[in-house]
């Protein structure tokens, strides 16, 4: 806060320099007139470039932006075990992204990159905080924490100009997800599923069952048997459970759990999988215990891997007797 | 315990059980420690009977409810007596060192030592597992109650109170470089999250086997300098005339807690009330006499870390709570119901 007033200072220096027009490279977009679009978000109604050119992203837009082609001029910092997971050429656009910052942006750094769009995906208290500023410095779209992953890609796509790319993603996840509904419909109709999982945060000696993420995509577009949380109550990924209650996975037909993309469990789930608890469980001695890898859940891009990795698992089940 | 405890008979006199009911009470301590052990083996989070628990103790079944016994209760219980012995008499030590009942090994800096360590560890250098940063804890904690007793060392010998200070400062300055750390880097934070909240679920016994010749000779020292402690407790001068050595005692004591205090934290993280609550009760049944306070707190302390583990499994099924997070419920009004009922047991 104590950096408004040279935060103005240099907007208010930064827009005089605009408008002097210094930049002889920008002389021919000032001379076009800019062409608009209307963008409604959790933020209102807010008028956006036609053919955005200087895009940057806040939060959770980085990846699904990428995603879909996009190539921002300034980023927020990706966590390391997201960034790992991104194909290469995404990781190169993200690095040659100007990194504006982490729990905290530096704004004046985001203004001297001049972009013409900022999209926004932080907590609601986040953003209330430093809307005001953002919007001085562009057109500002933001999107609260819990909107819905599709949602969120078409509402990205719609703001950042890139309905091609999207179009193209969507045809290719109604046909993975029709491919693995037909190959494997018999297989899974009367199996039960449960998706366990152990995180960098879970607390020592703790694991999780996974009913959001990757795991509400096989649910729901899928349909697996998978359990989730009663209506109104939390997730049940919320409530860290010691070792102990692997014991009550033996209801299940067939355990997922997170493995990296060489197939290997991820580096915290390796302490589960070497418990012999873990490898007396009737899934796992059966060989029903699939590691699936899950890149991402918040555009189509990683939900189409993680799709590829849930279809080569589901092909090594043993049909059921 | 009633009939045992410390009677206070009027202003400045008490009466000291005797060396038969002080056994007894040890004996009644032993049994109900051992019920305590068989307790923390039978509950859990999930319901086993205890016919398969003790199938899973006597044979080598790979039924599914068995390997979680062996694999999860069994070690969790041998955890708790190892963190619960090394707390209580880590805690009996520094009161008697200090002759300040509200002293715990805290104070002398060994949380903050670990807790800054771990940080270092996880934030810095990437460590990711419990067996990974419990040597930076236990280094932590040696280190910085090194640093400690230097600093509480004057011309004129070290002084419990001096010695204090410097522990509370010490621990000031790296409880503020930690919080630094950790604002950070949030992988740090998290960490530090679940380990400051201490622990013993999930930890394998390839954790307590390397420290456990630590503790042992902590365990040792503990008892030699018992004798020494209990003549510095009428007086530096007068002890000194009981041909004590007041320097060699006041190393010997601190090596020995800090082992203690250390090796636990590295184990389980910071676990508060244990090492400040049991020797109180210890004092209250075997009057001032050390050897009696270490025994009894070798007894009780992983009592009341079992007793608290156990509730923490039960209360939020399926979930925990750590027991760090109930030893502080369960021992602060235990504390309180205890010091308002006798008066606060002095030194």
């Amino acid at each position: 806060m104590t950096r408004t007033p040279l935060i103005a200072a240099f907007l208010g220096a930064a827009l005089v320099l605009t408008a002097c027009g210094g930049d002889g490279g920008d002389d021919t977009a000032e001379a076009a007139a800019p062409t608009t679009r209307s963008v409604t978000a959790d933020n209102g109604t807010v008028q956006v470039p036609a053919a955005p050119q200087r895009v940057a992203t806040i939060g959770n837009t980085t990846q699904p932006y990428i995603d879909l082609g996009g190539k921002p001029v300034a980023v927020t910092q990706v966590v390391e075990s997201t960034l790992t997971k991104l194909p290469a050429d995404q990781q190169a656009t993200y690095k040659a992204a100007t990194n504006v910052g982490d729990q905290e942006i530096d704004l004046e750094k985001l203004a001297g990159l001049k972009p013409d769009l900022i999209l926004v995906q932080i907590d609601d208290a986040g953003f209330k905080a430093i809307e005001k500023q953002l919007t001085s410095i562009a057109p500002t779209v933001s999107w609260s924490l819990d909107t819905e992953w599709k949602e969120f890609a078409d509402a990205i796509s719609e703001a950042g100009n890139t309905s091609a790319a999207l179009s193209q993603q969507k045809t290719q996840f109604a046909e993975k997800v029709a491919k693995i509904k037909e190959t494997y419909g018999a297989v899974i109709k009367d199996t039960t599923f449960v998706d366990i999982a152990r995180a960098e945060w879970s607390d020592p000696g703790t694991f999780y069952i996974a009913d959001i993420g990757c795991s509400e995509i096989a649910r729901d577009d899928i349909g697996l048997n998978l359990p989730e949380a009663a209506a109104g109550q939390d997730p049940l990924a919320y409530a860290n459970l010691p070792y102990e209650q692997l014991t009550s996975l033996s209801k299940y037909d067939v355990i997922t759990y997170p493995v990296t993309a060489a197939g290997q469990p991820t580096v915290p789930f390796a302490e589960v999988a070497n418990l012999n608890t873990w490898k007396a469980l009737p899934a796992v001695t059966s060989g029903r215990a699939l590691g699936v890898f899950c890149p991402g859940n918040n555009s189509y891009g990683p939900v189409l891997q993680y799709l590829d990795s849930l279809d080569k698992a589901l092909a090594t089940l043993p049909a059921k007797e | 315990m009633t009939v045992l405890a410390v009677r206070q008979d009027g202003p400045g006199t008490t009466t000291v059980p005797g060396p038969r009911r002080r056994l007894l009470g040890l004996v009644i301590a032993l049994v109900v420690l051992v019920v305590l052990l068989v307790l923390s083996v039978m509950i859990g989070s999930t319901s086993i009977p205890p016919s398969v628990v003790w199938d899973a103790l006597v044979h080598s079944s790979t039924g599914i409810d068995q390997v979680a016994v062996q694999d999860y209760r069994l070690p969790r219980t041998i955890v708790g007596l190892v963190v619960g012995v090394a707390l209580g008499l880590s805690g009996a030590l520094i009161q008697a060192l200090t002759r300040n009942p509200l002293a715990d090994p805290g104070i002398l800096g060994v949380h903050a030592g670990a807790s800054f360590a771990v940080t270092v560890a996880v934030g810095l250098l990437g460590v990711s597992d419990v067996q990974g940063y419990m040597w930076f804890a236990f280094a932590g904690a040696l280190v910085v109650t090194l640093m400690v007793l230097a600093l509480g060392s004057t011309r004129q010998g070290s002084s419990p109170v001096v010695m204090v200070l410097a522990g509370v400062c010490v621990g000031a300055v790296l409880g503020g470089a930690r919080e630094a750390l950790q604002l950070t880097d949030p992988d740090a934070f998290d960490a530090m999250r679940s380990w400051n909240a201490g622990s013993i679920g999930g930890r394998p016994l390839e954790v307590v086997w390397p420290i456990l010749p630590f503790l042992a000779v902590a365990l040792v020292l503990a008892f030699v300098v018992a004798g020494p402690l209990n003549a510095m407790a009428l007086g530096d001068e007068l002890a000194v005339s009981h041909g004590v050595s007041l320097a060699r005692t006041r190393v010997l004591a601190i090596i020995a807690l800090t082992l203690l205090a250390g090796g636990a934290t590295a184990i389980a993280g910071p676990i508060a009330f244990v090492g400040l609550m049991v020797p109180h009760v210890a004092r209250w049944i075997a009057g001032p006499h050390q050897r009696w306070i270490f025994a009894y707190s070798v007894l009780l302390a992983p009592g009341l870390l079992l007793v608290s583990d156990i509730l923490g499994r039960v209360v939020l099924r399926p979930g925990e709570i750590p027991v760090g997070v109930v030893t502080a419920f369960v021992g602060a009004p235990v504390l309180i119901a205890l010091v308002r009922r006798k008066k606060a047991s002095g030194l």
